[in-house]
């Protein structure tokens, strides 16, 4: 026992408790965000035809390649004290962080729950035309058909936001028992070369990503398939 | 009652392929009509215009009560159904799939609850409400699709090949179900077949669909 | 499970998140941020000091740990409340210039000259650091410079200037823009000389298991005088000025210099050596 504390390297189970507590906790509140935003754009998207819709979709999947520390250096500038809101003291804190992963997060879930809806076999919105749905109602039976897909890309929003470094290192600031997340704390130990703690973060994070995949491997086996194979994690 | 449907003059082309050429035909209500046909001559088309799924470039579709054309509004629409080939069951229980026709009617629950026991009692499948409707056979996915339609007792009901690629077991049942709709009297059926025989023994009238047109048997 | 059910379930998540962070942000301890060093944080003094200081006073400090040219600019941009960095002459200047106000030594721990375990220039036995220099210079090196503006780098630079000498460009100095761990493993992969801080040196060199000595030390150019100062409250009036100065206050105490000097790494080496006026 005392050498698996000392394996530890000085972190103690208080600290890292409290590390994956928050890393947790961020990126919860980060989907929860990125959820309300990304949702009713997917389905607007792939339910409505309107001029410019190809145009948005395109701007959505170049969304998701955007260099997170770009996003990093972006946010820092718009909520450093000078920055355009730097009023609302946000640098620094755990709430950058979530937004830092918001803005990351959400165009995955938009474009594979836009896919996921659109996968959806079109036989499915005529069986409720015949039994007489409304068009609202068309669109909420199509929404739920879809909604393991839907929850999946959920699920890799979420692994999305639990693996950024960058962003989060930046407008965080990686304080320690404050904005000290699992990814930032093993780009420190690694930095300092205590590699044997950055490991056990390490695995604690592979653990939850395994988890997660697990998660995600049931749910699509009770939704229709539609094709939808997702590897989430970075 | 006494919902009629007339069909005047649908015209229909897909890919300058003419599907429909000038189809007519009055509907008697409370008739069961049984079509037959070639593969892929275009019945599927025809019924689904006539279900107004999908426009004909020309003609009329009408549907009339007590001699009057009426609306093609909700509320028409909700008083006719069609059941597809391959009824897109939805990925929820076999309960909730009858169910959604109600549902959206806003039918309350105790109702609801007794009239989908009642219509999967006669499909057969009522031992296997709770089960996961995509889990079905291929039989039992017809006879579900059936039941959704049955359990909003359509005054007009499409049935496009409610047999086809099923076992004989199960064509069995259904056509047993069908019978037994006649038999209640009220609806009137509209349905696409391959088999003579059944048309035979389903059908009021038979009508043949070839090049196009609709002829009388 | 209905989706009403998942649609509030969410819903409710969201409102609590919210609500929480909302809550936290009015309930919480005075925040005091302190930009600083990584290898000041790297050191654990930090780690050390803060629970001292929070429990007397009340006031958390949180620790932004940045290169010192970045906490420098932090600093003057207002993100955090006072600094703690080791580049005496950079923040001498920035005081001039009006960004903080303030400004008091507080402790120095002194640079080494570290270089490959058989020392090939054969720099042990100089005592000056810039004739050690002058030495590297004209046997080519190799030399590892952090390149990154920190304080170590600005007092390597200042070294290169007072020998007269310019490496930069000469294939033999490499410019890694890393913090001081890293430099210090890359030197020893180079077999090459290298600027460490003491402190650094202590606490990495048996763990990374470098094959290197100190060849040079105690000349008085190698002090690295640590400062704290405030972010000016007239450039930024969000600053806690009042907490930061009961932190620097108590800092350049005798109280806070004597927990300072009893601070001692994980090989009890003492790190940092207060001298505060």
């Amino acid at each position: 026992m005392s050498d698996l504390l000392s394996f530890l390297g000085g972190l103690d189970l208080q600290e890292l408790w409290g590390i994956v507590w928050l890393s947790l906790w961020v990126s919860a509140a980060a989907l929860m965000l990125a959820t309300a935003i990304a949702l009713p754009l997917a389905a607007l998207l792939a339910l409505r035809r309107f001029p410019g819709r190809d145009a948005v979709i395109n701007t959505l999947h170049t969304f998701m390649g955007l260099p997170p520390v770009v996003v990093g250096l972006f946010l820092y500038l718009l909520l450093s004290r000078q920055g355009l809101l730097g009023f609302l003291s946000l640098l620094y804190t755990p709430g950058a962080m979530v937004l830092a992963q918001t803005i990351l997060a959400w165009p995955i879930v938009a474009s594979l729950a836009h896919a996921a809806i659109v996968n959806v076999d079109p036989v499915i919105r005529q069986a409720a035309v015949t039994l007489g749905a409304t068009p609202r109602q068309q669109a909420v039976t199509i929404i739920k058909e879809a909604r393991y897909g839907i929850i999946s890309a959920i699920m890799a929003g979420f692994g999305r936001a639990n693996a950024e470094v960058g962003a989060v290192l930046i407008v965080g600031g990686n304080i320690a028992g404050y904005t000290r997340v699992m990814t930032t704390a093993i780009a420190l130990e690694t930095d300092k070369g205590n590699f044997e703690l950055g490991i056990v973060l390490g695995i604690i994070l592979l653990a939850l990503a395994l988890l997660a995949n697990l998660a995600l491997r049931r749910l699509q086996r009770r939704g229709r398939g539609a094709g939808l194979e997702m590897s989430s994690w970075a | 009652m006494g919902l009629r449907l007339e069909a005047a003059s649908l015209r229909k082309t897909y890919n300058s392929n003419p599907v429909l050429r000038d189809c007519s035909y009055a509907f008697a209500a409370g008739r069961t009509y049984a079509f037959l046909g070639p593969n892929g001559s275009g019945k599927s088309t025809l019924f689904r215009i006539l279900a107004l799924l999908e426009q004909a470039d020309a003609g009329q579709v009408n549907y009339l009560e007590n001699g009057a054309a009426l609306g093609q509004n909700l509320e028409l629409r909700r008083r006719f159904t069609l059941v597809l080939p391959r009824p897109g069951i939805f990925n929820t229980t076999v309960f909730h799939n009858v169910a959604y026709g109600l549902k959206i009617r806003g039918v309350k629950s105790g109702e609801l609850e007794v009239r989908v026991r009642e219509i999967l009692a006669s499909v057969g499948l009522a031992h296997k409400r709770g089960q996961r409707a995509l889990d079905l056979s291929s039989g039992e996915t017809k006879r579900l699709g059936l039941a959704r339609a049955m359990v909003l007792a359509p005054e007009i009901l499409f049935l496009d090949e409610p047999t086809a690629n099923i076992d004989p077991r199960n064509t069995e049942i259904i056509e047993d179900i069908i019978l037994r709709m006649k038999a209640g009297g009220r609806a009137t059926i509209l349905m696409i077949t391959h088999d003579p025989a059944q048309a035979d023994r389903l059908g009021d009238e038979l009508l043949y669909f070839k090049d196009g047109r609709l002829l009388a048997g | 499970m209905g989706y009403s059910f998942w649609l509030k379930t969410w819903m409710a998540g969201l409102m609590l998140t919210l609500m929480l962070a909302g809550v936290k942000a009015a309930a919480e301890t005075i925040h005091l941020r302190c930009a600083s060093t990584t290898s000041t944080e790297n050191s654990g003094l930090f780690k050390y000091l803060l629970p001292i200081f929070e429990k007397k006073t009340g006031i958390h400090v949180d620790v932004v740990a940045v290169g010192t040219g970045a906490a420098i600019e932090i600093g003057k941009r207002g993100d955090a409340d006072m600094l703690m960095v080791h580049a005496k002459a950079q923040e001498l200047q920035a005081v001039q210039e009006g960004y903080f106000v303030n400004r008091h030594d507080l402790m120095y721990n002194d640079f080494v000259i570290i270089g490959p375990a058989g020392d090939p220039l054969q720099i042990k036995g100089l005592t000056s650091a810039v004739d050690a220099f002058k030495k590297i210079y004209a046997a080519g090196g190799p030399f590892v410079s952090r390149g990154d503006k920190s304080g170590t780098n600005v007092k390597e630079l200042a070294l290169w200037k007072a020998a007269g000498l310019d490496p930069k460009g000469k294939p033999w100095y490499l410019e890694v823009g890393q913090g001081m761990e890293k430099t210090q493993r890359l030197a020893n992969e180079k077999r090459a000389y290298t600027l460490s801080d003491r402190g650094t040196w202590l606490a990495t060199k048996d763990k990374d298991r470098l094959e290197m000595q100190i060849v040079l030390e105690g000349d008085p150019s190698l002090f690295n005088q640590y400062g704290v100062m405030v972010v000016n409250p007239e450039k930024h009036p969000q600053v806690k000025y009042k907490e930061a100065m009961t932190f620097i206050n108590w800092l350049t105490s005798p109280e806070g210099q004597q927990t300072i000097a009893a601070f001692r790494d994980a090989h009890g080496n003492q790190l940092f050596i207060p001298n505060a006026k």
